[in-house]
């Protein structure tokens, strides 16, 4: 406690507060551009953190990922197009209160539900990382080999609609992982004479071509489709279309409640992501309402319960990544990254070892919370027409962008070759519905795999028999195997499901052209 | 879907095969005596690519034929891909020969041109206050150079 408290004395100085008002103000017009998520965001701007001190540098980090995962209502509302994925929801009610004339009512729920969300998760975090951290610290390399494995399969098999692809894409991030000089022996792997590979693949070209470049590709080929769509939306003229009135603010806390708790929890369990988060919490409070045939058409309970869900994730999936060191998401496994770089190595070792700027971390993230609201409210008409600038306005600024951040991180072109190579990865990766968030969690998580990995093997003797005296292990390769059977079976049933409806509608597409 | 499940499952087991049996031998060295290969971790994940990407090309070629045989890919987002790709040509060509000033303004200009962007202030006004604006934040903001 006493860490945070001089973690606000570290934080509260006007310059980390400028950063952290840059970091919720960027993420805010990122969110706000469909396609453009917090992960992007994070990835483009750690690059410009590398000369800023670490406090203000990794406290912007975080404020661009909650900026960014409140802006992606904006667009939802607006252009019924989610900002990102874990934004849908939002728009089953926020558009058609948009098209009511009711867009900056709407607006403002969102913000307040994301802030809420947002903030309880922020405590939850807090409360719970270093209590959790302090029992991973019992776990040896063994165990620790059989939980990577068990999350890296967990997020494979819910990352996308089929665990066969999620798994294919996880064991290609271990493979990128392995690239450049082996640690034990010095042998160089998979770098083609290439010394630029010898110190390994970097995250941060590679997290921009998949993401941010990939993204504007498909965006670019779509361009006339979007654009169309945002220039179709106006605002009501009566008091009440714009503010939130006490009687929907009364109807409207529990359900924020509900949906912080449900977004904390879902953030938690690697792999889930905001996602999950959002639409669980949209069909709990659809299902615990008196009038759930409302849903969709309008209701301003439909939009708080999945912006408070979708924000309460961003900091919960860091509780995976302090107390364990497994990035929970792929903001979490970019954040990595810049957390090294600035001094902060995630795992069970940081509460102990860095105690104080784990203070200055919760501080900054307290404080990001306060900062989005303000400046949320404040810009939120501004922000609402970053989405009518043209997209062939935007798609240029942000090629600049990515090329500036993709070379900061080596000062050499080489990063932007990888940034390209991995940006035609990323953009069949998704035509093809390879999951690329467990792409990079496996690229991520793959060197402490094989790490762990390789001692484990020293540490059995090369016997599995010898894993008996290791129950923890044994219970989470159990826990993998498990997974895989079920999710593997529910895939098989939806996919069932879905050639069946297919079979159903084929004969009245048939009877109707007769 | 059905079919791109079949191609990309085959086309990605042939490539952990090649990958298997070729790439990681020639590029990977065995190890000395007493020492876990190197080779280890990337051939487990190559033969897992391997009978997983055959996998999906079996489950998919079961399936029932949905009738939709063309590819995910459009042909507006090819040629999206096609231009961008022909605009970091010519900014990577420009930086190699030339300066890495005149492969920022290609690489703004172009991308705005091939995107359907003809107003000529916009073309002009556009890679010079991005420019302008990342060099006032690197040189006097963050007090270091770019390049």
């Amino acid at each position: 406690m006493e860490y945070l408290i001089s973690g606000f004395g570290h934080v509260l100085n006007p310059v980390t507060l400028f950063w952290i008002a840059v970091g919720v103000t960027l993420g805010y017009v990122l969110g706000a551009l469909p396609g453009l998520g917090k992960a992007t965001g994070v990835a483009v701007a750690i690059p410009l953190t590398f000369y800023l001190d670490p406090v203000s540098a990794i406290a912007m980090l975080i404020g661009i990922a909650k900026g960014s995962a409140a802006g992606s209502a904006v667009s939802a509302i607006l252009l019924n197009t989610p900002g990102e994925p874990s934004s849908a929801p939002t728009a089953l009610d926020g558009y058609p209160l948009a098209r009511q004339g009711k867009a900056q009512k709407a607006l403002k729920m969102g913000l307040f539900a994301s802030v809420i969300g947002d903030f309880v998760s922020t405590l939850i975090l807090i409360g719970l990382a270093a209590p959790l951290a302090s029992y991973a610290l019992l776990i040896g390399p063994v165990e620790l080999c059989a939980i990577l494995l068990f999350s890296l399969t967990f997020i494979g098999g819910l990352s996308g609609n089929s665990l066969t692809k999620g798994l294919i894409a996880g064991a290609f991030g271990v493979l990128f992982a392995t690239v450049g000089i082996e640690t034990e022996t010095f042998i160089p792997r998979l770098t083609f004479g290439l010394l630029e590979l010898d110190e390994g693949i970097s995250l941060v070209p590679m997290a921009i071509g998949m993401l941010a470049v990939a993204e504007m590709i498909v965006q670019a080929g779509n361009m006339r489709a979007l654009d169309q769509q945002s220039t179709e939306m106006r605002d009501g003229k009566s008091r009440e279309d714009r503010v939130v009135t006490g009687a929907e603010w009364r109807r409207c806390l529990p359900v924020i409640a509900r949906g912080s708790l449900i977004g904390s929890a879902v953030g938690i369990l690697p792999g889930l992501g905001a996602s999950v988060g959002s639409f669980l919490s949209y069909g709990a409070t659809q299902r615990a309402s008196r009038t759930p045939e409302k849903y969709g058409t309008g209701m301003i309970e439909g939009v708080a319960a999945a912006e408070s869900a979708d924000n309460a994730v961003v900091p919960a999936s860091l509780i995976p990544l302090f107390a364990l060191g497994i990035p929970g998401s792929v903001i979490a496994a970019i954040l990595i990254s810049a957390l090294v770089l600035h001094g902060l190595t995630p795992g069970p070792l940081m509460f102990q070892q860095q105690p104080q700027k784990v203070g200055d971390l919760y501080a900054a993230l307290l404080c990001a919370s306060v900062i989005l609201l303000a400046i949320g409210y404040a810009g939120q008409r501004l922000f609402a027409l970053v989405i009518r600038v043209p997209l062939r306005l935007i798609i240029p600024g942000v090629l600049f962008l990515c090329c500036i951040g993709a070379y900061m991180e080596t000062s050499s072109v080489f990063s932007i070759y990888l940034m390209l190579v991995f940006t035609l990865i990323g953009y069949f990766m998704r035509k093809f519905e390879y999951s690329f968030v467990t792409f990079l969690i496996g690229f991520v998580i793959g060197p402490n795999l094989e790490l762990t990995f390789r001692q484990s093997i020293q540490l059995l003797d090369g016997k599995a028999a010898n894993l008996v005296h290791h129950p923890i292990s044994i219970v989470f390769i159990l826990l993998t195997v498990v997974t895989v059977g079920l999710i593997a079976r529910g895939n098989s049933r939806a996919t069932q499901r879905a050639e069946a409806r297919a079979g159903m509608e084929k004969p009245k597409e048939e009877q109707l052209h007769i | 879907m059905r079919q791109a499940d079949i191609w990309s499952g085959a086309g990605l087991a042939l490539v952990a095969l090649l990958v298997l049996f070729v790439v990681i031998p020639t590029q990977i060295e065995s190890a000395p005596d007493g020492y876990v290969s190197p080779r280890l971790v990337p051939q487990m994940m190559m033969v897992l690519v391997a009978c997983l990407g055959a996998l999906q090309a079996y489950n998919a070629w079961r399936r029932t034929p949905d009738g939709d045989g063309s590819l995910p890919v459009t042909r507006e987002e090819l040629l999206a891909l096609a231009k961008i790709s022909g605009v970091f040509a010519l900014a990577l060509a420009l930086y190699l020969w030339l300066s890495p000033l005149a492969a920022g303004i290609a690489l703004i200009a172009g991308a705005l041109i091939v995107l359907g962007e003809r107003r000529i202030w916009m073309i002009v006004a556009m890679p010079a206050g991005l420019l302008l604006a990342v060099w006032y934040l690197f040189y006097h903001v963050l007090g270091t150079a770019l390049v």
